[in-house]
C-alpha cells in the first residue's frame, strides 16, 4: 500500500517508514473525542469501580418516576404526583453530583497524564476539543434528564384507559421538556466543565463544582430573605427550576419573573463556555 | 504519635486555597445567623438548634469539612505519589494513620466548633437556651468531626473518588435515605451527632428533639471510630509500595 517514499535531501537514512493509510481528518477526530468522552461519562470501556458512581446517580434520578408510576399503578387512576416541569428540581441534587462526579473524568485526565499535548499536535484544534468535551457531558446530562422524563411520559399514557388519547392531549408538553432538558443540561454541563478544566486534582474540582451549586444556593436563600427578591437569582438550582417553569409557563412561588431566570441561565450558560474556551486556548500543553 | 508527621501534615493542609475556601464556608452560618436575627421572627432557639446548628453546621458544614480534611491527609499523598516517602519510613504505619487523622480531627473539629461558636451566639445571645445548646452541639460536633474524619479516611484508603464516595454518602444516604426510611438513621453519623448534641444540651424537648437517644448515640460514634480507624490501619498496613503507581 506505501511506495518508497523520495529521500531528497537526507543525509542519513534512517529507514522510518512514514503512514501511508488514510487520513480521517478533523471531522472525525472532534466525532472520536465526543464519543469517547461520552462513553467515559457512564465509565463505559473502563472498568467497574468506574461505572458504579454514574449507574448509582443513573438509577437515582430514575427512582421519583419510578415511585409515581408504581403509585399511580397500585391506585388504578391517574395521579399528578410527579409533574414533568417539576422533575428537575426533584433530582437537582443528584444533577450536581453527577456533574461533579464525571466532569473531572472528562476534563481533569488529560491534564493529569499530560496527554492534551497529543491532542493538540494532531488534526484536532483546542476549540474542537473543549467544545467535544462539553458536547459529551452534555449529552450525558441529556440522558439523566430525558430518560427520566421519557419512561414518566410513556408510563402516564400507560396507566389511563386511552394511551392515544392522552399522547394527544400532552404532546404539546413534549418540546417544553426537551426545551428544559437541554437548558439544564447546558447550564449543569458547563459551570462544571469550566470548574473542571482549570484543575488536574480531581477532588479539587469535585468540591469545588458541588461548593458552587450547593453555595449559591445557600447563598440566595440567605440574599433572598435579607435583601430582596432578587436574591434568589444567586441560586443555580432556583435558576434551573425557574426557567423550566417559564418554559412550561407552569404556576411558580418564586417572586422574580420566570423569564429573567431564563434569561440569566442562558447568561450564566454563555459565560461558562467563554470560560471553558479561554482556558482552552490558554492551557499550556 | 510523631510530631514530626503532625507537623508535615499540618503543612500540608493549612495555609492553601482549600483552607481559605473553608473559611468562608464556615462563615455562611453566621450570616445566616446575622440575617435571622435581624428579621427578628420565630423562636431563636428552636430556630437555632434545628436549622441553624441542626441543619447547616452539623448536616452540611461538619460532614464537608471532615470530607475536606479526612480525604486530604492520605488521598492527596497517595494520588501524588509522596506517600511512598513517607511509608517507606521505619514508623509504624499505624502511627503514621494515628497522627496524620489527628490533624484532620483538629482542623475539622477547630473549623465547625469556630463557625458554630460564633453563628450560635449570634443567633442565641441573651436566650435561656443559650449556654446549654451551644456547648451540646460543640461536643458533639468534636466528637462527629473524628467519627467523619475516620470514615473518610478510610474511604480514601479504599478507593480513588473518595471525596465523591463520600459527598454520595452525605447527599444520599445522610441527607435522602434517612429521611424516607426512619430505621436507617441508626447508620447516620449526622443523626447520631444531633443525638449527641440532644443529650448533652437536655433542653426542652419542644426545642429541639434529635431522632436518636444520648447511649445510642454514643454507641454509634464509638463504634463508627473504632470500626472504620481499625479498618484503615489494616488497609494501611497492606499497602503496598509501588503499586499505587
Amino acid at each position: 500500500m506505501t511506495t518508497e517514499p523520495e529521500r531528497a535531501g537526507s543525509i542519513y537514512d534512517l529507514g522510518y517508514r512514514s503512514y501511508g493509510g488514510t487520513r480521517l481528518g478533523r471531522r472525525h477526530a472532534v466525532r472520536t473525542v465526543y464519543v469517547e468522552s461520552l462513553r467515559s461519562a457512564f465509565g463505559l470501556g473502563r472498568r467497574a469501580s468506574s461505572k458504579v458512581i454514574p449507574v448509582i446517580l443513573l438509577v437515582i434520578v430514575l427512582l421519583p418516576a419510578a415511585v409515581h408510576l408504581g403509585i399511580a399503578a397500585a391506585s388504578r387512576q391517574q395521579m399528578d404526583i410527579v409533574k414533568p416541569e417539576d422533575y428537575s428540581s426533584f433530582v437537582e441534587v443528584i444533577l450536581a453530583l453527577f456533574v461533579a462526579a464525571q466532569a473531572p473524568e472528562l476534563a481533569g485526565r488529560d491534564q493529569r497524564n499530560r496527554t492534551l499535548s497529543l491532542y493538540f499536535s494532531r488534526a484536532i484544534e483546542r476549540r474542537d476539543y473543549a467544545l467535544a468535551k462539553l458536547g459529551a457531558l452534555v449529552s450525558a446530562m441529556l440522558v439523566l434528564t430525558l430518560v427520566p422524563q421519557a419512561v414518566l411520559f410513556v408510563g402516564n399514557a400507560f396507566t389511563t384507559n386511552d394511551a392515544l388519547e392522552y399522547l394527544r392531549e400532552d404532546a404539546a408538553n413534549v418540546p417544553r421538556v426537551l426545551a428544559s432538558s437541554v437548558l439544564v443540561s447546558g447550564l449543569c454541563a458547563s459551570v462544571a466543565l469550566a470548574i473542571a478544566s482549570r484543575t488536574p486534582r480531581r477532588a479539587y474540582a469535585t468540591g469545588g463544582i458541588i461548593a458552587i451549586f450547593v453555595g449559591s444556593a445557600a447563598i440566595g436563600g440567605i440574599l433572598d430573605a435579607t435583601v430582596g427578591r432578587y436574591g434568589i437569582m444567586v441560586s443555580l438550582f432556583d435558576l434551573m427550576t425557574g426557567a423550566t417553569y417559564w418554559i412550561f409557563s407552569a404556576e411558580h412561588e418564586y417572586e422574580v419573573a420566570t423569564e429573567l431566570m431564563f434569561a440569566a441561565v442562558v447568561g450564566v450558560t454563555a459565560i461558562s463556555v467563554g470560560l471553558i474556551l479561554r482556558r482552552y486556548e490558554r492551557i499550556p500543553a | 504519635m510523631n510530631g514530626d508527621i503532625v507537623r508535615l501534615t499540618l503543612r500540608q493542609l493549612v495555609g492553601k486555597r482549600r483552607t481559605v475556601f473553608m473559611v468562608l464556608v464556615a462563615l455562611l452560618p453566621s450570616v445566616l445567623a446575622t440575617a435571622f436575627r435581624a428579621s427578628g421572627e420565630g423562636d431563636p432557639a428552636e430556630w437555632a438548634s434545628t436549622q441553624l446548628l441542626g441543619g447547616m453546621v452539623v448536616a452540611m458544614l461538619l460532614p464537608l469539612a471532615g470530607l475536606v480534611f479526612g480525604t486530604a491527609i492520605l488521598g492527596t499523598e497517595i494520588d501524588d505519589g509522596t506517600a511512598v516517602y513517607l511509608l517507606a519510613r521505619p514508623i509504624p504505619r499505624r502511627e503514621i494513620l494515628l497522627s496524620k487523622l489527628c490533624v484532620a480531627w483538629l482542623l475539622t473539629a477547630v473549623f465547625v466548633a469556630a463557625s458554630l461558636l460564633v453563628a450560635g451566639t449570634i443567633a442565641l445571645e441573651g436566650t435561656d437556651e443559650w449556654g446549654a445548646l451551644i456547648a451540646g452541639f460543640v461536643v458533639a460536633t468534636v466528637a462527629g468531626s473524628l467519627a467523619y474524619c475516620t470514615v473518610f479516611t478510610l474511604l480514601s484508603l479504599l478507593t480513588g473518588r473518595a471525596f465523591i464516595a463520600g459527598l454520595l454518602y452525605v447527599f444520599i444516604w445522610e441527607g435522602l435515605v434517612t429521611a424516607l426510611f426512619d430505621g436507617t438513621r441508626l447508620l447516620s453519623l449526622r443523626h447520631a451527632t444531633l443525638g449527641l448534641a440532644g443529650y448533652v444540651a437536655s433542653v426542652s424537648r419542644d426545642t429541639f428533639d434529635p431522632e436518636l437517644g444520648g447511649a445510642t448515640s454514643v454507641a454509634v460514634l464509638i463504634l463508627a471510630v473504632a470500626a472504620a480507624g481499625w479498618l484503615a490501619v489494616v488497609k494501611l498496613q497492606r499497602f503496598e509500595i509501588g503499586e499505587s503507581g
